[in-house]
């Protein structure tokens, strides 16, 4: 099984009573709280510790993107993985990745994914989401036509990177007359595509169907083997075999040298799951951003929402694993078991876990749970 | 009294339509929160004139129009209605959303409309502050916004009195997903609708609640000015529904003015 280093960048230097004051995190709080010269110095600091994931050995390095939020700072995901490109050798660049929907330019997308597969020597794995509402929000982009808009930039990306130019493009929500990107994948026909889910089964079906690499993301066993069903269901529909390498979860982990060290830095997690998702429903999921049987699923999928977890059901239940590095292979071992998945992804640095907590678990994980995973 | 309801397809799109009272006919064109049935403000009106209250496509049970994009494409959509009900000339009423798409239809063909009453329309960008974003805020928060005083509305048990059946909130969500289609972006304005307001002919009467936290009073004022032959009357105590808030007094302001046709 692969391991996959990710970081959200996250920027929690201020009170959080003055989050508290606040409907939510997201969109709301404002950027006054938000210091350059915190950021300036955190940049660097998280783009070091993916350096060192990469050297540590992890199979991949995952790189996300959300917008107007403390919670996640990488505000470019096609620019974390230019400089990654550069400054890393071997591990995979896991994008996952670009918010489709509010693009409005997917051309220009399909350059940009194409220039980071060129200079990592054809090291990108493409990841393709919906995005959380409130990049919708950020963006102005119409709810209504997420899932449409989502789809038809996938669909014109796709085009870019298979057929030669120039060519015309006249969509429902995407027009080019002239298309000829000058700037094409090292890999062909071009880099893997990958899809999270949370809760769509649209999505899952759609992802099997395509014959891309899925991925829940923080929800139950019961949850993803569900997930996974739809994804195989869409697979059956285009004949498709699924294999264990078109499935992933993901969860939060830490490792340290001692069982309580690790279960304290552990505890940063709890922040994602809890305060960086308060807010009104109107913020994470708009109107028509998600069709019934999306809404109903997640009611399911959430029927005990993260934030009202302690910490001990979240380490209990697999969202958040900490401990030794012999205790967290075991875990992950038990992961793949009731799943069968060959990709983990680790959000292994969150909220306020320092720089040297942070680089101690890298160290563990290359010396002995990534050679463990696999020999899974 | 009793409307009747029926279903009219306007090319393949069937729309659910309450028709009720006699006299010249009156098209009502519902806002944003969808067709709230035969109110209290039609029973007078309808003495006097024929109401014809279509729900939105997308609204309510009528069929849904996915490819419509904006406001304009509903308000072509109406003056396609007045063909096939066979209305060559009408009063217009609109409210909010609906008002908008009065406006716009007025700008298109300002021959067949006789009068015209906006209330509370959106569609213009205001000169000063914001129209509320009617998608951002959980609907509890944005009713208190919606109405000056719930208390006082007559119709208050009948329209609020107890939580929607599960049909009725799955009709409240596509109210709002229909709503979102249309008016998302530029939010609630057409920055080309006041250029094209002066072309309007019909004598116009813009209605404004004093106390409107969706829709900025000013936007009232814009109306008028734009409009070549309109007056502002704006009630007092009165939020963003004054067809529910102050349903006699709405009622007797619309009578009286469409009377003087």
């Amino acid at each position: 099984m692969k391991l996959y280093y990710f970081s959200e960048m996250p920027h929690h230097e201020y009170p959080d009573a003055e989050g508290d004051k606040y409907p939510s995190l997201r969109l709301a709080f404002p950027n006054t709280f938000f210091s350059p010269e915190i950021a300036q110095r955190n940049y660097q600091r998280y783009l070091d510790e993916y350096d060192a994931a990469d050297q540590a050995g992890f199979d991949g390095l995952m790189i996300n993107e959300h917008h107007s939020t403390p919670s996640c700072v990488n505000v470019s995901a096609n620019m974390t993985a230019g400089i990654l490109a550069r400054t890393t050798r071997n591990a995979k660049l896991l994008i996952l990745g670009n918010i489709l929907p509010i693009q409005d330019n997917p051309v220009q997308m399909a350059e940009q994914v194409a220039m980071a597969d060129l200079i990592s020597g054809g090291r990108v794995l493409s990841g393709f989401v919906r995005g959380v509402g409130v990049e919708s929000w950020w963006a102005n982009s119409n709810p209504v036509h997420n899932r449409e808009r989502f789809e038809e930039c996938h669909d014109l990306i796709i085009k870019c990177w298979t057929t030669p130019g120039p060519f015309r493009w006249e969509g429902r929500h995407y027009h080019f007359r002239h298309v000829n990107p000058w700037c094409l994948p090292l890999q062909k026909p071009h880099p893997p595509i990958w899809v999270p889910g949370t809760a769509s089964p649209e999505t899952a079906v759609w992802a099997g169907r395509m014959g891309y690499t899925y991925v829940p993301f923080l929800v139950s066993f019961e949850v993803a083997r569900e997930l996974f069903d739809f994804y195989r269901q869409g697979a059956a529909e285009a004949g498709r075999t699924v294999t264990e390498d078109k499935l992933g979860f993901l969860i939060c982990a830490v490792t340290a040298d001692t069982k309580a060290r690790a279960l304290e830095a552990g505890r940063n997690f709890v922040w994602r799951m809890g305060p960086t998702l308060r807010g009104p429903i109107e913020y994470f999921s708009p109107v028509g951003m998600r069709s019934r049987a999306a809404s109903q699923f997640a009611l399911k999928a959430r029927s005990v929402s993260l934030s009202k977890m302690t910490y001990e059901e979240l380490v209990d239940n697999y969202y958040i694993v900490a401990g030794t590095p012999d205790e967290v292979a075991d875990r992950f071992a038990r992961v793949r078991r009731e799943l069968g998945i060959g990709h983990l992804l680790l959000e292994a640095q969150e909220s306020r876990m320092d720089h040297a907590t942070t680089m101690r678990s890298i160290e563990l994980m290359g010396k002995s749970v990534i050679p463990a995973m696999a020999r899974l | 009294m009793t409307p009747r309801e029926e279903t009219i397809a306007v090319g393949p799109t069937r729309v659910e339509v309450l028709i009720g009272g006699v006299g010249d006919p009156l098209l009502v064109l519902h806002g944003a929160g969808g067709n709230r049935g035969w109110l209290r403000w039609m029973d007078a009106v309808a003495e006097r004139h024929t109401i014809y209250a279509p729900t939105h496509p997308g609204f309510g049970r009528s069929d849904a129009a996915d490819w419509m994009e904006g406001i304009d494409d509903l308000a072509r959509f109406y003056l396609w209605f007045l063909d096939v009900v066979g209305l060559r000339r009408v009063h217009l009423l609109g409210h909010s959303i609906g008002g908008w798409t009065a406006a716009e239809m007025a700008t298109m063909r300002p021959d067949v409309i006789d009068r015209l009453v906006l209330v509370a329309p959106t569609g213009l960008k205001p000169e000063a502050g914001e129209i509320r974003d009617i998608f951002y805020y959980p609907p509890e928060e944005l009713f208190t916004h919606t109405v000056f005083d719930a208390a006082t509305i007559p119709e208050r048990e009948r329209l609020f009195g107890r939580p929607p059946t599960p049909e009725e909130a799955e009709i409240a969500l596509r109210n709002r997903e229909m709503a979102a289609r249309l008016t998302w972006k530029p939010y609630m304005f057409n920055p080309r609708l006041p250029h094209f307001l002066p072309r309007v002919t019909a004598p116009t009467l813009v209605m404004w609640g004093r106390e409107d936290g969706i829709v900025p009073l000013i936007c009232g004022e814009q109306y008028r000015r734009l409009l070549p032959n309109a007056t502002l009357r704006v009630l007092e105590r009165c939020g963003h529904l004054p067809p529910i808030e102050r349903p006699d007094e709405f009622a007797g302001i619309v009578l009286d003015f469409l009377r003087r046709a």
